[in-house]
């Protein structure tokens, strides 16, 4: 194999790594997952109680902001009991997937 | 007359009680507060950069109460923190009065689930 040969072949090496890294996520597996969220997220001014406040509107929210969010109550940077129980079940390739279908759902 | 005055205070504990729930911040003032938010939230409080949450039509009671966990640490993020350490309770009604009067992209899952 020439060397140039060789320098292309780790070039498409490299490429396929990167594009792998970066995982777009699955919106038909977001889908199917987010028939949970629907039961507070999915009613118009559905409040939270103690304290009182409507829970967000989460279709259309961008991509990177949902995967953070989830990752933060999975951590305890943001303290919700419910959503901290919900996050927890969720796998990185679930928050992945959930966040490319709600960020493909904006108006 | 004796049960009318007992209803009626009913309805007025009522009317008081759901005033409170209600913001009741000022779009204006708002405007003019909230810019220093728009370098990653978009004046048109739609973020370019995903990281960034939109905010435009977001519930305006929603907004408030992230403020203030933001503020006082509930929800930990040292971005938030640092821009809400100087907001008073009257600017972040202000704000969130602003950002949720803005035509929004987002929406409620409603019809938005498998099977819908």
């Amino acid at each position: 194999m020439t060397r140039l040969q060789l320098l292309g072949l780790a070039a498409a090496t490299a490429l396929f790594a990167a594009a792998s890294a970066h995982a777009e996520g699955d919106k038909a597996a977001g889908r199917t997952l987010v028939y949970t969220c629907a039961g507070c997220h999915g009613v118009p001014g559905y409040t939270n109680a103690y304290p009182q406040y409507p829970v967000p509107k989460i279709a259309g929210q961008n991509e990177q902001y949902i995967i953070n969010a989830l990752h933060g109550y999975q951590s305890g940077d943001r303290t919700h009991p419910t959503m901290g129980a919900q996050a927890q079940s969720l796998s990185d390739k679930d928050i992945q997937n959930i966040a490319a279908y709600l960020s493909s759902l904006a108006k | 007359m004796k049960r009318a005055l007992t209803l009626f205070s009913f309805g007025a504990m009522l009317a008081f009680a759901s005033a409170h729930v209600l913001a009741n911040g000022n779009i204006e003032n708002g405007k003019k507060k909230a810019a220093t938010c728009f370098a990653c939230h978009g004046a048109d409080g739609n973020s370019v950069d995903p990281q960034y949450p939109r905010l435009a039509g977001q519930y305006n009671a929603y907004l408030v109460q992230v403020l203030h966990e933001y503020k006082d640490g509930q929800r930990n993020n040292a971005i938030m923190k640092g821009m809400d350490a100087t907001l008073s309770d009257q600017d972040i009604e202000d704000i969130a009065a602003y950002f949720s009067s803005l035509p929004t992209k987002l929406d409620t899952l409603k019809g938005h689930i498998q099977g819908d």
